[in-house]
């Protein structure tokens, strides 16, 4: 078993392009949940929303990328109006399961045959990441770290991206702090409190909800731009409660809880990918166990349990703190 | 199995016809299972032929210019094949991987129909480098041609039965929310669990349906009550707040779910028996025995459930404990014994779901999961804790996915779409549900 070159692909994991997709992702829902204690389970609408934003325009209508950016924040403001108008005044497990199902159509739609002219359907669309590449300073040969090269484009948005998502944190991190923050974790404790305060707490659960989504429309941007496709079935239930699980692993209600979650979580499920992949190879685990193919379920095995797991016994992740955690909402 | 049946194919005269229906499937299945020796790249190909008596003798006729879409398990096109006039299809697929073909019943020629209506959807497993062989075969288009208000009844009388699957895989995860609170997302991983489990000591062990299915139902019984002595119980006693245990159940969901596609595979499989029926006639509609056999049971079932709940001691416990776990302790009733006893009871109700929606559309390893969110509508629209609701509310669910293929014909994904817009529409009407009360929230 090849263990550097394990170890490689896993660091390269936990910094590539879907740990920065899934960390802006994860802030969205920390700004949902963590701080306004909105149990938002479609999070995974808005990613693909940020992804189809940018993804049609330029591929179907040959925008120039810039101009299709300003789609992705209008695009997630108005599925989260969408979304918010009608749900926001539900009980938090009805507007759990409303999220969900909204999220699902968002994918179904896109995934439609009927809509394959537009969307591309299952294959999705490609081809729309050439004005960012032609941005690109770094001269183009491979970029050698340790046992891991990268290209000179990956390179280049892993950059961008944890500079996107540093300013994302940063940002959610004055906002919690500010005045319009302490009346969003009032609205967590108490709702009714907060209302009886004057404070019209519909709107601030809507601002809060646009806020999370733009983020999370940016996460599902890089993970469209950098991965150079985007595909419907990257958009599934499954992203949120990943997303869900890098949350509770970093540290619900705290700035850099997503980022630290979503740097563990990929460097984990790349290593234990890696080494089942590996030991398939080799031929080292029993027939019975691992076919060949299935190995690919374990993480979505692990990572289902996992988040399971951590509810169960440390809700509040590894840097969290047990007051400051929004598990207690209605 | 198949010389057995040829030898017997002999005896002549009406158990030949009957045998053939039989011979007929096996064929199909032993088709859909041989791969080619095609190895240039994975394929989906086959014919389609046409049976016409010519001359008092049977011919097999190929037909051109029939449409045969495939997509991938979850929805997406690869591409739509059509036959040439030796009735050859072929249909390259991106790689290995289960695939489902779907036959354009509107493409093939007038007064002409499959044979076998189950074989319209199809699910193919390629595996690497390796072609799949699908044959159909088409016959003279027994259904009477009818318009758009004569398919309605048909409509709604598969609206009834799948309104009744519902109701009892969702009675459980109604009185578990009333009991207890919890919206158990993992609900539909004990309908899948009983459905798998009866699949393996049907097709694996070789028993028959008949008794598989109980084994199938005590198996989610039982992790039924696994899931409330080792996990729900525990995590209730430490004071666990209902949002923590609702994403506890959304991960325990996820996991398990993937475990039965470890083991289980991304195909849908059937059942040994009952799986190809000829349907009765009853004028306007048409029902298999095994659709009568599903409603007939799920009804007996429910309203049985209802007079369990609502003439016994234990039933009025249960009651009780729903409206009011606080007050029900104070009177004597021992809480958490109920909620052991309804978890036990709604596992079974939902393996026995499992089961019914397995031989309906066969199993599959989300097949529970695919039936959550409408479970989560029905028992919304009844009202949250309503067993009797639960029932109200899987009626007009059911009712209202297929009347959406009614409205919206030909467009395969719409179904789940108007599933969930028909779970957000009564959300946002009626979200205290048909019989619950109005509640203060937001």
């Amino acid at each position: 078993m090849n263990w550097s070159l394990i170890i490689a692909n896993a660091l390269y994991a936990a910094v590539g392009v879907n740990a920065i997709g899934y960390a802006l992702i994860a802030s969205g829902i920390n700004v949902h949940f963590g701080y306004t204690g909105l149990l938002n389970f479609g999070q995974a609408g808005f990613a693909a929303i940020g992804a189809y934003a940018v993804a049609i325009p330029v591929s179907r209508y040959d925008w120039p990328f810039f101009a299709a950016v300003p789609l992705i924040f209008v695009g997630g403001i108005l599925f989260a109006l969408l979304l918010g108008i009608p749900t926001l005044r539900l009980r938090a497990d009805y507007l759990a399961i409303v999220t969900i199902a909204a999220a699902e159509i968002v994918r179904i739609s896109l995934n439609s045959v009927r809509f394959t002219w537009l969307t591309g359907g299952n294959d999705g669309l490609q081809k729309f990441t050439a004005d960012v590449e032609s941005l690109n300073p770094l001269s183009p040969h491979k970029y050698k770290f340790w046992a891991q090269t990268f290209s000179e484009y990956d390179l280049f948005i892993i950059i961008c991206g944890w500079i996107l998502a540093a300013i994302a944190c940063y940002l959610v991190y004055l906002l919690v702090r500010s005045p319009w923050g302490r009346v969003l974790k009032s609205i967590r404790e108490d709702e009714d409190a907060a209302r009886s305060l004057g404070k019209n707490v519909f709107a601030y659960k809507m601002q809060s909800l646009v806020l999370g989504g733009v983020i999370g429309a940016l996460g599902g941007t890089v993970i469209a731009v950098g991965n150079r496709v985007a595909q419907p079935n990257n958009f599934g239930t499954a992203l949120t409660f990943f997303a869900y699980t890098i949350l509770i692993l970093g540290g619900v209600a705290k700035v850099k809880g997503p980022i630290v979650g979503a740097i563990i979580f990929w460097f984990f499920i790349s290593v234990v990918d890696n080494i089942l992949a590996e030991a398939t190879r080799h031929n080292e685990l029993p027939k019975w166990l691992v076919s060949g193919n299935n190995f690919g379920q374990v993480k979505f095995i692990l990572a289902g349990f996992g988040l399971a797991l951590l509810v169960v016994f440390r809700p509040q992740g590894i840097f969290g703190d047990r007051r400051q955690q929004a598990f207690d909402v209605r | 199995m198949h010389v057995a049946m040829l030898r017997r194919l002999t005896k002549g005269g009406r158990v030949v016809r009957k045998l053939l229906g039989g011979l007929f499937v096996a064929l199909v299945v032993w088709f859909a299972a041989t791969p080619s020796a095609n190895a240039d790249g994975e394929e989906i190909t086959g014919f389609v032929r046409n049976e016409v008596t010519k001359d008092g003798k049977a011919v097999r006729e190929p037909v051109p210019n029939v449409k045969i879409a495939i997509s991938s398990l979850d929805g997406g096109s690869v591409g739509v094949a059509t036959t040439d006039e030796t009735g050859k299809f072929s249909q390259p697929v991106p790689g290995p991987g289960d695939y489902v073909a779907e036959i354009d019943q509107t493409s093939l020629p007038k007064d002409v129909a499959l044979r076998q209506a189950g074989q319209a959807k199809l699910t193919v497993n390629i595996r690497p480098g390796e072609s799949q062989i699908l044959n159909y075969f088409l016959g003279k288009d027994t259904r009477a041609t009818k318009g758009r208000w004569g398919i309605l009844p048909q409509t709604l009388a598969n609206g009834v039965k799948s309104s009744m699957i519902i109701a009892v895989c969702a009675v459980g995860l109604s009185l578990i929310y009333g009991t207890t609170g919890l919206s158990n997302f993992a609900h539909g991983e004990l309908v899948t669990l009983g459905a798998i489990v009866a699949w393996n000591m049907n097709q694996q062990v070789g028993l028959h349906v008949l008794l598989a299915a109980p084994i199938g139902i005590a198996a989610a019984a039982i992790a039924g009550l696994a899931n409330e002595r080792l996990l729900w119980r525990p995590l209730r006693h430490k004071g666990t707040s209902l949002t923590s245990m609702m994403i506890i159940s959304i991960g325990l969901g996820i996991g398990v779910r993937y475990v039965y596609l470890y083991f289980f595979g991304g195909r849908a499989k059937a059942f040994r028996q009952y799986a190809v029926q000829k349907a009765h006639d009853f004028g306007p509609f048409s029902l298999t025995s095994r659709d009568l056999v599903t409603i007939g049971l799920c009804l007996v079932l429910l309203v049985g459930f209802a007079m369990y709940l609502l003439r016994t001691r234990m039933g009025k416990a249960i009651r009780a404990v729903s409206d009011n776990p606080d007050l029900a302790s104070a009177t004597g009733i021992d809480a958490d014994h109920v909620i052991l006893l309804v978890w036990g009871l709604g596992g079974a109700l939902a393996g026995l779901g499992g089961i019914l929606l397995g031989l309906d559309q066969q199993v599959r390893w989300d097949s529970g999961f695919s039936l959550l969110l409408l479970m989560f509508a029905a028992i919304t629209l009844g009202g949250l804790g309503n067993p009797f609701g639960a029932l109200a509310g899987a009626f007009v669910i059911g009712m209202f996915v297929e009347l959406w293929t009614w409205i919206f014909p030909s467009v395969v994904e719409l179904k789940t779409l108007g599933a969930l817009a028909t779970l957000i529409l009564v959300l946002l009407v009626r979200p205290q549900g048909l019989l619950g009360r109005k509640e203060r929230t937001g």
